[in-house]
């Protein structure tokens, strides 16, 4: 009997927290490689079939939630300056 | 040293008087309104389409309608659906609850929900 693993709500519910909280970066280097990672991890593993394997990786995502929203905060406590490659307030 | 305040403190109290006994109340010369939402629908929806061409530029000159369903006639995957609905609550300034997002499958009806809730803006 293999455990339970999450439903699809609750991946895409992950998911979700991870892209949100990947936006709260304020520094566009941080920003866009969390968000490629949620992204590029995310698509790597949609075919997992075995459940164990699946709990492992879900497992992992909240891990890295939590490593987020925390370090995405303190992202918050210093200012960057923008990039040349950053699209200004109001372009994007 | 202290008859300064004094006469500091003297002549504050002898000109809130003047202000408490003013006669006549000016009324202001702005009145701001507030309503529920003061969004319409077309704007919503044109804003709804237009971060959704942002987002993916594969859709950049696809047609996007109202009843555009973001699985099949967009092409996106759930994932794909997610992100968007995060770009979208950006845009407007609000929280999609989980519950709500995961119900919409479709441009309408996210624009109809943008437009039913008061937050939005």
């Amino acid at each position: 009997m293999g455990a339970v693993g999450p439903t699809r709500i609750e991946v895409l519910h992950l998911y979700k927290q991870l892209i949100k909280n990947s936006r709260l970066f304020n520094d566009y280097n941080f920003r866009e490689f969390f968000l490629r990672r949620s992204r590029e991890s995310f698509k790597a593993n949609k075919h997992l079939n075995d459940s164990q394997a699946i709990i492992d990786c879900y497992n992992r995502g909240l891990e890295d939630l939590s490593v987020l929203k925390r370090q995405s905060i303190i992202s918050q406590l210093y200012t960057f300056d923008k990039l040349v490659v950053e699209p200004l307030k109001g372009s994007r | 040293m202290f008859k300064n305040i004094f006469r500091t403190t003297a002549s504050l109290a002898t000109r809130s008087v003047v202000i408490t006994t003013r006669p006549t109340y000016v009324a202001p010369s702005f009145i701001r309104l507030y309503s529920a939402s003061a969004l319409n629908k077309e704007d919503v929806t044109k804003r709804v389409v237009d971060v959704i061409r942002k987002f993916d530029k594969s859709l950049a000159n696809s047609q996007i309608e109202p009843k555009s369903l973001f699985h099949k006639d967009l092409g996106l995957d759930s994932l794909d659906t997610v992100e968007l609905l995060v770009a979208i609550e950006e845009e407007f300034d609000l929280q999609l609850p989980d519950k709500v997002a995961d119900e919409l499958k479709s441009v309408g009806e996210t624009v109809d929900y943008i437009i039913s809730n008061p937050e939005a803006n």
